[in-house]
């Protein structure tokens, strides 16, 4: 990668903690709700995002224990749990970064997480190439 | 999206489901309701928002309150009973009809809130919560004092309806009268807390009178609480509110009843409260909100302050006066005296009630007093009037208004 600063693939946002929206009042939640609809359909609508989605708390987290697989069911909330993301298509950190700084969420506790998308890994690179050459044969 | 809507929506839901769980699983009841909102935040942006959005937010409580029932000891008793409940349609919003035995959950949570074993100020704290869906630190902000404070005002209106066994009703016979005259009392203070023009948020203030109001609507389309003292409430609400747009100047300045632009005052709210005035005639009962009533009446009537029937509102005073040792009575009919007899005979009104308790540091007496100098041509002791209303004036507007009556003079 040329540019640590640029980036082709576009860039994520992810947002961190879902537990911010319990310590709302009806009121403030409607307030949240009708400015995260206006920051997110402009994004929509202008093509700099193409992805959204909340994730649900439930979770199912497998680890190996050193004998064996576990999987831990759970309902996950914290700080730091993934709520949700954005895909963007914007082709800079700065302007990642300056998207992510509107989030109605930021002021109430909110935290959002800038990725940049990495490049598609060789492999999946020459499975993209091996069945385009197969379409065209 | 309607304004306030998920206030309104939490307010009906946490009513109802209080009636499934019981009054004493009211905090669960809240929970439930919250989660159900959070769900709708966090769904609806990317999905955008349902067609019928309080059917939608009504089907996720109804979920989450059924996997509440499964999963809990303490419903296991009651389980079937309060699932049929659930999965009724009480949990939808429709019209109410008065034949309906289920009634309005709202208004059973009203009497709970308001019930008399719990401390005024709680009563008002419950109510903004659970009935209206206020956050803690909204109703704070509102009264002027700490979230710790408000907590713990939520706390002993819990506990008190814990201690005292209030149940989940509507009163009937002679209880109603009784317990109806309890909640009056709470959406009068409710009503007051957000007419007075105090320190504080202005918006949230008038959010606290059309709570007031649309609580009392609710108890006025009740066929037992449809009696003449509830409309004279709510008339006297609607009233004294439809003038809340004109008291400030448009640099947010306070303007008193007399400089105020009368065409800014909401005739929507005027011809309601003027319904419910004639409402409240319809019967032999005459009560203290029945007075105040006919004295807003009176001023929205009046298309100035000078062809105000000023003689009409002294005899009111005079009336209410009699039902009501308030001071502020006595203040306010010296307003009314001063305009019939003058400010000196206003004046001599308000001799005995220096050093009452109740207008200890409040700055209206020294305010009104000020006045009466001033239009007696007293130049000396309306300056010194002003000056000590000025000093005990806490909030900024009105605390500016008398400054410049001050260096008017």
């Amino acid at each position: 990668m040329e540019n640590e600063n640029e980036n082709e693939n576009g860039y994520m946002l992810l947002f961190r903690g879902n537990e911010w929206m319990k310590q709302l009042s009806p009121e403030e939640m409607q307030k949240a709700f009708e400015d995260w609809m206006a920051w997110f359909n402009g994004l929509m609508e202008d093509g700099r995002a193409i992805a959204g989605n909340p994730l649900e708390k439930e979770a199912r987290t497998l680890a190996y224990d050193g004998e064996k697989i576990t999987t831990d069911g759970s309902y996950i909330e914290s700080k730091e749990a993934v709520a949700g993301y954005f895909m963007l298509t914007v082709k800079t950190f700065d302007e990642a970064e300056e998207i992510a700084r509107n989030c109605p969420g930021l002021k109430y506790g909110s935290v959002v997480e800038v990725r940049p998308v990495a490049a598609a890994c060789p492999m999946s690179e020459l499975v993209k190439a091996t069945s385009s050459a197969a379409q065209e044969s | 999206m309607v304004e306030h809507f998920f206030r309104h929506e939490s307010g009906r839901l946490v009513a109802t489901l209080t009636r499934a769980f019981g009054i004493e699983n009211l905090t669960l009841a809240e929970d439930v309701v919250q989660d159900a909102l959070v769900k709708a935040l966090t769904t609806w942006p990317y999905q955008g928002v349902p067609r019928n959005p309080a059917a939608w937010i009504t089907q996720v409580a109804r979920r989450i309150a059924l996997d509440v029932v499964r999963r809990k000891k303490r419903f296991q008793e009651k389980q079937d009973k309060i699932i049929a409940t659930l999965e009724s349609s009480a949990l939808d919003e429709g019209p109410i009809s008065p034949d309906d035995e289920i009634g309005d959950d709202r208004l059973r949570l009203m009497f709970a809130c308001c019930h008399p074993v719990i401390p005024m100020e709680a009563q008002v704290a419950l109510t903004l919560k659970t009935l209206c869906g206020f956050g803690v630190s909204e109703i704070s902000s509102a009264f002027l004092c700490s979230d710790a404070a408000i907590s713990k005002r939520l706390t002993r209106a819990r506990q008190g309806i814990r201690q005292a066994g209030v149940g989940f009703c509507i009163p009937e016979g002679e209880e109603l009268s009784e317990r109806l005259d309890a909640v009056l009392s709470s959406l009068y203070l409710l009503f007051n807390e957000g007419y007075k023009a105090s320190q504080g948020n202005r918006l949230v203030k008038r959010d606290l009178c059309d709570e007031a109001i649309r609580l009392t609507g609710l108890l006025v389309g009740f066929p037992g609480a449809d009696v003449p003292k509830v409309h004279a409430l709510r008339a006297l609400m609607c009233l004294n509110a439809s003038r809340l747009g004109a008291r400030t100047d448009g640099m947010g300045q306070l303007l008193r009843l007399r400089d105020q632009d009368r065409s800014k005052w909401d005739a929507r709210l005027i011809s309601l409260g003027m319904k419910h005035f004639a409402m409240s005639g319809q019967g032999g009962e005459l009560t203290e909100y029945h007075l105040q009533a006919a004295i807003a009446a009176a001023h929205c009537r009046a298309s100035d302050y000078v062809s105000t029937n000023w003689e009409l509102i002294l005899s009111l005073y005079d009336h209410l006066a009699e039902l009501s040792s308030s001071p502020l009575v006595v203040l306010n009919r010296a307003v009314a005296l001063a305009e019939v007899r003058g400010p000196e005979v206003a004046l001599k009104s308000l001799e005995n009630l220096d050093g009452r308790k109740e207008l200890e540091g409040y700055h209206l007496l020294d305010a009104v007093k000020a006045e009466m100098w001033a239009r007696m041509g007293c130049r000396e002791e309306a300056a010194s009037s002003f000056q000590r209303a000025i000093d005990l004036c806490g909030v900024d507007s009105e605390r500016t208004f008398l400054i410049r009556q001050k260096a008017s003079l």
